[in-house]
């Protein structure tokens, strides 16, 4: 093969590995936020990842997070979330309640999968 | 006694000079045998002719890979196969980036974890992206392994066998504990790092980007890694160490053994498991062997290379956000 038909198939495939792994258009939502009694619900579907991506939610109002999950046996299901020092791995099925707490103004909350490829994030404002 | 200083072709690795200097001490006609690594030379000292001693050597050696002759060989233009392995590499890369990221794998399997289920989930993990750390781990160890020494296909044996019992007995122990223990995520996040760094530096090996300056470290290192490599209890452990490594599905069946509450179902449970992914895992590692003896060797082995480099980095990052070390980058 020649050399420079090589470097241009080599940038190609490494822009496609670009756009598979790091991009992903992740649009705000607060679509799966909810008030119930005064507690504020996030919801999250795990599995094969995590959605929605990126949750907006409101500050200054106690914060559950609700994981959803069916039939989720890949990553998503071990589930880390650094600032409240959560790990856990969830039940293959079902919704689990998790409390992150009141979140500040601009303050941030993100989930990972124990093996760092997946994650989610909730935008407090 | 003459002296002959010979040429020798295929020393890829530093531990390729006591390996001939082993076999070339065990024959009684030789004497005082000396290989340079640099010149791709061997000194000897022999009562025979030098065509004979030629064709006796090299009969001798040819399970190795290693070839004497007079003159130096005229060494095949390899540069150029790096150019031919970087797009293949990466393109099976792309590919398996692509698989993950199509949703193909999130087969939904609904009710209770059984010995069939836990079969099928084996089959899935091997290809998604535990196949980032378990598969690339196991494909560059082969590899390298074969790379080193040809139909050594007994390592690769004892490593699956090791595998196959250490996740028989450990879920067996997962199942009799109950919730007594759970297993660590920062402790499997370390050990996913560990073997992600020993894939980065075998990725590069194979490659060649290491290969390039052999370093001639004391010959006694290199025999003590040389015992390590052909111990039957290395693979055997590195099998068994493979229950600890990150892979999300593998977590999850440790769960469901967990909570299985007994020893059998637990046992049955993770040995199904470990079935299932055997399929895939072994091909990676007799794939590698049998390659090793075809003629695309060095392009096998180069974009082997590059797969296992590329996954590397990727467990790497992936581990390190893990951890919380880095923000997350990846996003599959």
């Amino acid at each position: 093969m020649n050399k420079s038909v090589s470097i241009i198939l080599t940038l190609g495939i490494l822009a496609v590995i670009g756009i598979f792994t790091i991009g992903g258009g992740s649009t705000p939502t607060d679509n799966n936020v909810e008030i119930r009694d005064g507690i504020q619900y996030v919801k999250i579907d795990a599995k094969g990842g995590y959605l929605p991506r990126v949750s907006l939610a409101q500050a200054g109002i106690p914060t559950k997070l609700v994981m959803n999950t069916s039939s989720t046996f890949d990553c998503s299901s071990a589930l880390v979330i650094k600032k409240i020092n959560y790990q856990n791995i969830l039940p293959q099925d079902g919704e689990t309640e998790i409390d992150i707490g009141i979140g500040e103004p601009g303050e941030v909350v993100d989930g990972l999968c124990s093996m760092g490829m997946y994650n989610f994030e909730i935008r407090f404002d | 006694m003459n002296k002959y200083t010979l040429h020798v072709s295929g020393t890829h690795c530093a531990s390729c000079k006591i390996l001939i200097e082993d076999i070339l001490g065990e024959q009684d006609f030789i004497k005082n045998s000396e290989v340079n690594l640099k010149k791709e030379t061997v000194f000897l000292e022999s009562d025979k002719g030098i065509d004979e001693l030629i064709e006796v050597l090299n009969e001798k050696i040819q399970n190795h890979k290693y070839v004497f002759s007079r003159e130096k060989n005229v060494a095949k233009p390899t540069d150029d196969i790096i150019w031919r392995a970087l797009p293949l590499g990466l393109g099976v890369l792309a590919l398996f980036f692509f698989l993950q990221k199509s949703g193909v794998l999130n087969i939904g399997i609904g009710g209770g974890v059984t010995a069939t289920t836990s079969f099928i989930i084996g089959l899935i993990a091997s290809v998604s992206t535990c196949l980032a750390i378990v598969g690339g781990l196991v494909l560059s160890l082969s590899a390298k392994i074969s790379e080193d020494n040809v139909s050594d296909t007994k390592t690769f044996t004892l490593f699956h066998l090791g595998r196959l019992v250490s996740f028989a007995l450990l879920g067996g122990v997962l199942g009799t504990a109950g919730g007594a223990i759970g297993i660590n995520f920062t402790l499997t996040a370390i050990l996913g790092l560990v073997s992600a760094f020993i894939m980065l530096l075998l990725g590069l090996n194979l490659v060649g980007v290491l290969a390039k300056n052999k370093i001639a470290l004391p010959s006694g290192i290199f025999k003590f890694f040389r015992n390590i490599e052909h111990k039957t209890l290395t693979p055997l452990i590195v099998g068994f160490a493979t229950f600890f490594l990150p892979c999300g599905f593998t977590q999850s069946m440790q769960v469901s053994a967990l909570s299985s509450g007994s020893f059998v179902s637990g046992m049955i449970i993770m040995l199904a498991f470990a079935l299932g992914t055997l399929p895939m895992l072994a091909l990676l590692s007799f794939g590698s062997a049998s390659f090793a003896n075809s003629r695309h060797a060095p392009l096998f082995f180069k974009s082997a290379g590059v797969v296992v480099i590329g996954l590397g980095l990727f467990a790497i990052l992936s581990g390190l956000a893990g951890l919380g070390i880095i923000s997350p980058i990846f996003n599959i």
